[in-house]
């Protein structure tokens, strides 16, 4: 066999290779569903991007939305209903081709095949020009030299090695090009609400700062936050509902400090009786904390 | 080749070429074209939550007022542009059943506020959507986006980008009017 052919049948392995290993990439099922999903949805603020490639804010949303669904036992198709409801059936990457998509797909095809009769019209042995005198146009007959032929035919083999290359290097390269991982995760509502609360805490508005901890609280279940709740209650004046939130936490940890120190001050409104023992324990149990000195001067009064 | 004329690789090369340009015209044509007014008026989706100023609100309570919902963001530049105009159509509108609702798409708490200071939009009243689901819902394509919705809750017109004076006066005018 000859070099140039042992090159040939090596360029064509390559890219048989190279398209098995893309199909099987494309066509195995994806590890998440969240992006299986998202996978068939087109990006309604990009070009030509899935939901799932997607770095857009709408993307985002929309792979959280899918996530939300997903985690409320909703079925693909029903998901994929749901978005094609808002955002028309062109948000599905399945949706029938129109006359501009099948032109998106004959335009390559079309070149690919152009391309390929050019090169073989270059490529193929000249025998008849060989033997007598090369067919040339005027012009360029008295301007093109002898060598003409096989520079052309250089130029071809350069780039069909380059094509090569590139769809090798892309099916090997690809899962790495995708950008090194799963897209960024999108903004935590919880953690959004939470920051809300804190704030209206600080402005004295507890009462609202109360109703957006027990919506943090609905989402993501959390002692932490039920304490910030049982504070904001306590700061708001109920503090019989600053006692029932942190006694919920006290069950799962007696020992809580924050849960002692509300409890305390809170029963010093509801039991007076009872807040001396909660807050000494308050002390026993965190002597340390912030607001031990305060509390060691409320019982000493 | 014969002087005048193209040899026929050539002419398929152009005609690729213009096949290709017809093409990626048509498509970014289509793809930057905003969704705008409102063919047939649709339910509008469920809008209730917290606002950052600590209230609630819920679109389902505010049958009988004319409520125009704005996408917005403090990241999103044109969403800054357009804020003064929404304000002042909230105070102008407001005696005849206006109200203006901001759903703030995927921000933060401080980023929002700062945004409404620097715009005069502090009494703006604002539904935060962190994770941008609330969007998802109302088929928010990007910010800044508007709906405008009637008294009996449905949507009648929907912009995608900035909105100015002539499209709220064509929108929001016959609905305020019809009170």
């Amino acid at each position: 066999m000859s070099r140039r052919r042992l090159f040939g049948a090596l360029a064509v392995a390559a890219l048989l290779a190279a398209t098995a290993v893309g199909l099987l990439r494309s066509s195995a099922p994806d590890a998440d569903p969240v992006r299986e999903v998202a996978r068939d949805l087109r990006c309604p603020a990009c070009q030509g991007e899935s939901v799932a490639d997607s770095t857009s804010p709408i993307a985002a949303a929309m792979r959280q939305a899918v996530a939300d669904q997903l985690a409320q036992g909703r079925s693909p198709a029903q998901i994929r209903r749901w978005f094609a409801d808002r955002y028309g059936d062109e948000v599905l990457a399945g949706a029938p081709a129109d006359g501009m998509s099948l032109l998106l797909w004959a335009v390559p095809a079309v070149a690919l095949l152009g391309a390929g009769g050019a090169a073989i019209r270059t490529l193929r042995p000249r025998r008849r020009r060989r033997a007598g005198a090369p067919r040339r146009s005027p012009a360029a007959a008295g301007t093109a030299p002898v060598t003409r032929v096989p520079a052309a035919r250089r130029v071809w083999w350069a780039s069909g090695a380059g094509i090569v290359a590139l769809v090798v290097t892309v099916a090997v390269a690809a899962e790495r090009l995708d950008g090194g991982g799963p897209p960024a995760a999108p903004a935590d509502p919880v953690a959004v609400t939470l920051q809300l609360a804190r704030d209206l805490e600080q402005r004295q508005r507890y009462d609202a700062a109360a109703e957006l901890y027990r919506d943090a609280l609905r989402d993501h279940p959390d002692d932490g936050v039920q304490l910030r709740l049982g504070f904001a209650l306590l700061r708001a004046g109920d503090a019989a509902g600053a006692e029932r939130t942190v006694r919920d936490v006290l069950t799962r940890s007696p020992d809580s400090p924050d849960g002692l120190l509300v409890l305390g001050l809170a029963q010093r409104r509801t039991r007076p009786a009872d807040a001396p023992v909660t807050l000494r324990r308050f002390l026993t149990v965190a002597p340390h904390h912030p607001a031990a000195a305060e509390i060691t001067r409320l019982l000493d009064r | 080749m014969r002087p005048g004329r193209l040899p026929l690789g050539r002419c398929v090369v152009l005609l690729l070429v213009a096949a290709v340009g017809a093409v990626l015209t048509t498509g970014l044509r289509d793809g930057a074209a905003p969704p705008t007014g409102g063919p047939s008026p649709a339910p509008a989706p469920r809008l209730a939550g917290s606002t950052l100023d600590g209230g609630r609100f819920d679109l389902a309570e505010a049958r009988g007022h004319v409520v125009v919902v704005n996408v917005f963001a403090s990241w999103c530049g044109p969403c800054r542009d357009e804020l003064p105009l929404l304000v002042d159509a909230a105070r102008r509108w407001a005696p005849d059943g206006l109200r203006v609702v901001g759903l703030n798409l995927r921000d933060g708490p401080e980023a929002v506020r700062a945004l409404l200071a620097e715009t005069g939009a502090d009494d703006l009243t604002v539904v935060p959507d962190p994770d941008g689901t609330r969007g998802v819902e109302w088929g928010v394509r990007g910010v800044p986006e508007t709906f405008v919705v009637d008294r009996d809750g449905r949507i009648v017109a929907r912009h995608q980008g900035v909105v100015d004076r002539q499209w709220l006066d064509r929108w929001v005018t016959p609905l305020v009017e019809a009170a």
